[in-house]
């Protein structure tokens, strides 16, 4: 079977139209087996009471804009050195839902800071990287924006994923070390609750659930994105969209 | 199974607060997507409707000719 | 051929002398609004210069990069560039270092001077100037790949700077840590260091980033 078909727009576009239902209902499931999970078996934290709950979203959130920064360069990496189209569009498509996600983590990040070390923001190195990866998104979703010419916005935003992907070990690293001179011998802040077995597995089924949720939403995103873009081709006829 | 408190330990703002704003972010997205898709197949039915998004400036970037042999990629 | 393009570079950059220095005057300017902004109290002036020098630096930069390629790109001289048998890397090498002696350089000598109403020490003023000498040569390489993403679209200043000052911050972190570390005591080799080795992978990479990015946006 000749794959390689799907790798044209108008070839994925229906199958990406029966995939996600496959990913939004079991999404939805297991959102809904993560909080039951995370709020009526996991017991109170010892220490933080039960504001940890928290973390059963913010984690996911966090460690979800973080992959799918990786997954948009590679992308668009792919779509640029193949000039593969819909590679470049599943990059566009991605940096929302990673906006969403990192914006998400640096909410419930701020919300789960104030009960539990009084202020709303901390500078620790962990919700600083994740500031700086909003800016990242941010900057590429702009540049996409402001390029009228699809293809220019594909190659350029591929530059910048990739050179923003390389960088991101750099930042982590010079934001760590910022941290640790500033932060001295005092206590890491955020630190997360010594995870137990129920808390452990809420915290990997919203995950499950939050990947899920991505994969449904990419693949909506990406056919608005298709249609927006081959709407002069006359092969759309086809498809019967 | 125990039944949660509430009231979140008195933590309930800050915990019932993140998932809302999660919730909140999830909504907008979905239905901004929908919004988006159905102004996409509405303008289809229409072709004479001025089109959203980028590609009404890019008519000409975007012209495929069906009889030029296509990359497959 | 590389010094033919820095030479061209700085013979046209001349010309706009008033450039040159309204960069100048802008990095003065900021730096002396923080003071004006937060209160002229000795040690906390101290404690805050070296963040606010540095940041000033990176936005002027900013200011700076937008003509970097722009002239060249109005008047097609760029897209001659691009089509000579030189590679393209050597073009963006020539331009970026111009670039760097005429927005970045006056930066540099000028800091110092700056430093002084932040009442610095002269061994913290010292520090100040080599941390600024490493690390703007960062500023310019990796702002030649926000100018180059960025030819000839609406938006541009801000929009360079949304792409490019994410990208600065560990320059930032330590070249300001470098200056900090001198005004406490401490010895900022570390600091110096981190922010030599930033300033080498930066030369290595982003001409190769740059040119690719010219490519894209000329075609």
């Amino acid at each position: 079977m000749n794959l390689y078909k799907y790798a044209s727009p108008a070839m994925f576009y229906p199958v990406a139209g029966k995939l996600i239902p496959w990913f939004a209902i079991p999404a939805a499931l297991l959102f809904a087996t993560g909080l039951f999970v995370g709020f009526f078996i996991a017991p109170t934290d010892f220490q933080q009471g039960d504001a940890y709950r928290i973390i059963f979203i913010h984690v996911p959130a966090a460690w979800m804009g973080m992959l799918l920064y990786v997954l948009m360069a590679i992308y668009a990496g792919i779509g640029w050195a193949f000039n593969a189209r819909l590679s470049s569009m599943m990059a566009s498509s991605l940096a929302i839902t990673g906006a969403m996600f990192t914006a998400v983590s640096l909410i419930t990040g701020a919300f789960w800071g104030k009960p539990t070390w009084g202020t709303w923001w901390v500078w620790d190195a962990r919700m600083t990287s994740t500031l700086i990866l909003l800016f990242l998104y941010i900057g590429f979703i702009s540049l996409q924006a402001a390029i009228d010419d699809p293809r220019r916005a594909d190659r350029a935003g591929a530059v910048l994923a990739l050179v923003g992907v390389i960088n991101v070990p750099i930042i982590y690293f010079s934001v760590q070390w910022w941290n640790t001179l500033h932060q001295g011998a005092t206590i890491r802040l955020l630190q997360k609750p010594t995870i137990r077995g129920s808390m452990l597995a809420a915290l990997l089924i919203m995950l499950a659930a939050c990947w899920l949720y991505s994969v449904a939403v990419v693949l909506i995103r990406l056919r608005c994105i298709i249609l927006e873009r081959e709407q002069n081709a006359s092969r759309f006829a086809e498809v019967g969209v | 199974m125990n039944w949660p408190d509430l009231s979140m330990g008195g933590y309930g703002f800050y915990v019932w607060g993140s998932y809302l704003a999660t919730l909140i972010a999830i909504v907008w997205e979905v239905v901004s997507l929908k919004q988006r898709k159905k102004a996409l197949t509405q303008q289809k039915t229409e072709p004479s409707a001025v089109a959203p998004g980028k590609s009404s400036s890019t008519g000409a970037s975007i012209e495929v000719d069906p009889a030029l042999p296509r990359s497959v990629l | 051929m590389l010094r033919w393009i820095v030479w061209r570079d700085l013979m046209l950059a001349w010309r706009r002398r008033a450039d040159m220095l309204s960069t100048v005057f802008f990095f003065v300017i900021v730096v002396s609004l923080f003071p004006l902004g937060i209160g002229p109290e000795t040690q906390l002036l101290r404690t805050i210069a070296p963040g606010v020098v540095w940041v000033a630096a990176l936005l002027a930069s900013m200011l700076s990069l937008g003509r970097l390629f722009a002239n060249d790109y109005q008047d097609g001289t760029l897209e001659q560039l691009l089509l000579t048998p030189q590679p393209l890397f050597l073009v963006v090498l020539g331009k970026t270092f111009a670039h760097w002696i005429v927005a970045e350089v006056p930066l540099v000598l000028i800091a110092p001077l700056v430093g002084v109403q932040f009442d610095l020490s002269r061994e913290t003023l010292w520090i100040l100037f080599v941390s600024l000498l490493v690390g703007t040569p960062v500023l310019s390489l990796i702002g030649s790949v926000g100018a180059a993403l960025t030819l000839g679209l609406r938006g541009g200043g801000v929009l360079i700077s949304l792409l490019v000052l994410p990208l600065y911050i560990p320059a930032l972190i330590f070249g300001a840590g470098a200056v900090e570390a001198s005004v406490m005591g401490t010895s900022p080799s570390a600091h110096l260091s981190l922010l030599g080795a930033f300033a080498i992978v930066s030369l290595l990479f982003s001409p190769w980033a740059t040119a690719a990015a010219l490519r894209i946006s000329l075609e």
